[in-house]
């Protein structure tokens, strides 16, 4: 999940229950702040009553001692005076329910008893609750909405928030990782941050990825270096050996000097790929060339056709005549496929067989160069393009395992996708991909 | 023929000297670039081999020289830079011929007999060997007025560079570097010149034995005209 995506949430689900928490406590919390400010209301109103009966004497309520009762129309409020026994004593508030006319109400009662000269008196004042009840449920509807409407409000802005403030991290993601090959090389540029984390995140990535050039240009430039300052002596002792063989020597001589030709050779081929490869990776070849797919595997046919004839595989390629390569290296495509085949032998059967076959697909040209050999187990199947690895020891042969990462090499020059599927025993086949951009039809 | 050998290595150009003496050419060495264009400047070669990687001189400029001089001098680059764009460049201001470090003296021998022979215009080099007549310029075999047509491109390839060679013993190596020199592949030792042979002799038995073909025990082939 995206840290964006992440945040969102969390601030949604968290803001969603600190709402309902409130909205769910809003009852308690309303009867509460209800409560407390009817009781203080009718403490007032108590003091008022008394101040008044101690003005105006008792009498004005209850004129010869009768007991006073006074309603307000709705029978919300009312005011009871009655003469009290002098056995008990009361200052509460509570809430009880009344029969006032035939209807029973619930009322927060304020009873207090006080006394008047040698006699005692009951006073209460009673407000409706009926009313404070009726609020609670449409308050905690209003609420609701207006909360979840601000809640809305600020998920808003903080998504937008978010997304403004994550923006470097996308695009360092974007353009430093995702969609980089390494090791690529090329501008470097900077995202633009004002957040010091980011701004150190792409630093660090800048420094890492210059790290990583500068060690494969140094490995690029000291193949290259190393192979082309072997061709001269190799030159000269190639030269030496063949000039060996015209003088007065003997049969004797001759072979061992033969066995100093052979040796060289493999030097000398050893040099030549690597320095190939280098060439490739430096991209000192051009891609000017156009070929017809079909002639192109006829001519690597015709190379390597001595080969299977030694080991008896047949050969079939499949595609067809009209589809051309643009935009390539002849040389390049050549020693490919020439590669892919001349393993595709090396690794068959006797009386095995290969075929190549061609399609178009979604994204381009494929091309599958199959064979009937013994297969790659899954755990080699990563480094079968590492130089000088060589896996199917048991099998006998005369290579450094420099085929495939020649195989490798002309594919990523070209921005050809190799795939490769392959069952132990069965047979392998590659899958190579040309770019759309790359095929006339 | 004058043969002048650019080459700031030493050893390699006493090499080619002593390889071109021995097949009659008439050799002179500078080992740079200076004393190369004095040379250029004075005396008419009919070929001369340029090092591209001079110590003292851009080899492409003597290259250059050479041709203002005399157009008819034949030049043949040799390089252990080989930078394609070199080649190109080199190809493009009139080098005949390139030859990437490092190479063998044969194909260097064969390059310039390659060179002399369009220089002449020799049309049809036909050569016999027994019954057979082949043609070096088309690319033909013939026994009497049948065109042998079964020989494939790759043993032609082989037949005619045993032919450049004659009455020399070539080694598997030197044949495999002539008719495999442009593919680049990780096998250091194929057997795939015997079997080559083998066809070519099948092939060529339909009509007559070709005795001339020879097997040279433990060392390679060789064709006795």
């Amino acid at each position: 999940m995206k840290l964006q995506t992440k945040l969102t949430l969390f601030n949604t689900v968290s803001k969603l229950v600190i709402v309902l928490l409130f909205v769910a406590l809003l009852p308690t919390l309303i009867k509460t702040i209800n409560l407390s400010f009817t009781d203080s209301r009718l403490k007032r109103e108590r003091e008022k009553v008394l101040e008044d009966i101690q003005k105006k004497g008792i009498e004005e309520y209850m004129p010869n001692g009768q007991a006073y009762g006074s309603y307000t129309p709705l029978k919300e409020d009312y005011v009871s005076l009655d003469t009290a026994s002098d056995s008990y004593f009361l200052d509460t508030i509570r809430r009880e329910r009344r029969l006032v006319e035939g209807d029973t109400i619930s009322y927060r009662i304020l009873s207090y008893t006080f006394s008047v000269g040698k006699k005692d008196y009951l006073l209460e004042i009673g407000k409706s609750v009926k009313t404070i009840d009726e609020t609670t449920g449409p308050l905690q509807n209003i609420a609701l909405e207006v909360l979840l409407g601000m809640m809305l409000l600020t998920i808003l802005s903080d998504l937008f928030y978010s997304n403004y403030i994550l923006r470097p991290l996308g695009l360092i993601i974007k353009t430093k990782l995702v969609e980089r090959k390494f090791p690529q090389f090329g501008e470097y540029k900077k995202v633009e941050t004002s957040t010091s984390d980011f701004e150190r995140l792409d630093v660090s990535i800048h420094e890492m990825i210059g790290d990583i050039e500068r060690a494969f240009l140094k490995e690029r430039e000291f193949i290259s270096n190393a192979s082309h300052e072997l061709m001269t002596p190799v030159s000269i002792l190639q030269s030496k050996i063949e000039n060996m063989f015209d003088e007065d020597v003997t049969d004797e001589v001759k072979i061992r000097l033969l066995e100093m030709q052979r040796i060289l050779n493999r030097l000398k081929t050893i040099t030549k790929t690597l320095l190939l490869i280098s060439q490739i990776e430096n991209e000192q070849f051009l891609k000017e060339d156009s070929i017809g797919v079909s002639e192109l595997l006829q001519d690597v046919y015709e190379e390597i056709s001595i080969r299977l004839q030694e080991k008896n595989i047949s050969f079939e390629a499949v595609v067809s005549d009209q589809v051309r390569f643009t935009a390539v290296n002849k040389f390049l495509l050549f020693n490919l496929f020439f590669n892919l085949v001349n393993n595709a032998i090396k690794y068959n059967k006797e009386d095995g067989n290969i075929s190549i076959t061609g399609r178009e697909v979604k994204d381009g040209y494929m091309i599958s160069v199959a064979d009937s050999g013994i297969g790659i187990g899954a755990e080699q199947l990563p480094h079968i393009f590492n130089r000088f690895k060589k896996f199917r020891q048991s099998m006998e042969q005369d290579s450094f395992g420099l085929g495939l990462p020649i195989v490798r090499s002309i594919a990523e020059f070209h921005k050809i996708r190799i795939d490769i599927r392959s069952e132990e025993n069965v047979g392998t086949t590659f899958d190579l991909t040309f770019p759309a951009e790359m095929i006339t039809v | 023929m004058n043969v002048l050998i650019v080459e700031d290595e030493k050893a390699l150009a006493g090499e080619l000297e002593k390889f071109l003496t021995g097949n009659n050419f008439l050799c002179e060495i500078c080992y740079n670039g200076r004393t190369a264009s004095e040379k250029i400047g004075t005396n008419k070669y009919d070929f001369i081999l340029i090092d591209l990687g001079l110590p003292d001189y851009d080899g492409l400029d003597l290259l250059k020289e050479a041709k203002q001089n005399d157009p008819e001098a034949a030049c043949i680059i040799l390089t252990a830079r080989a930078e394609v764009y070199d080649r190109i460049k080199g190809l493009d201001m009139g080098a005949d011929d390139y030859l990437p470090k490092p190479f063998s003296l044969l194909e260097l021998q064969s390059r310039m007999q390659a060179i002399t022979r369009r220089k002449f215009g020799i049309q049809h080099n036909l050569v016999n060997l027994g019954g057979f007549a082949v043609d070096l310029t088309d690319r033909t075999i013939a026994f009497g007025d049948t065109s042998v047509s079964a020989i494939t491109k790759k043993e032609f390839d082989l037949i005619a560079y045993l032919i450049l060679h004659k009455n020399r013993t070539l080694t598997r190596p030197q044949l495999s570097e002539h008719i495999w020199g442009s593919v680049v592949n990780d096998d250091y030792d194929s057997n795939y010149i015997d079997a080559h042979i083998k066809n070519i002799r099948k092939k060529l038995n339909v009509f007559e034995a070709p005795d001339w073909l020879e097997t040279v025990r433990g060392l390679g082939y060789r064709i006795t005209l």
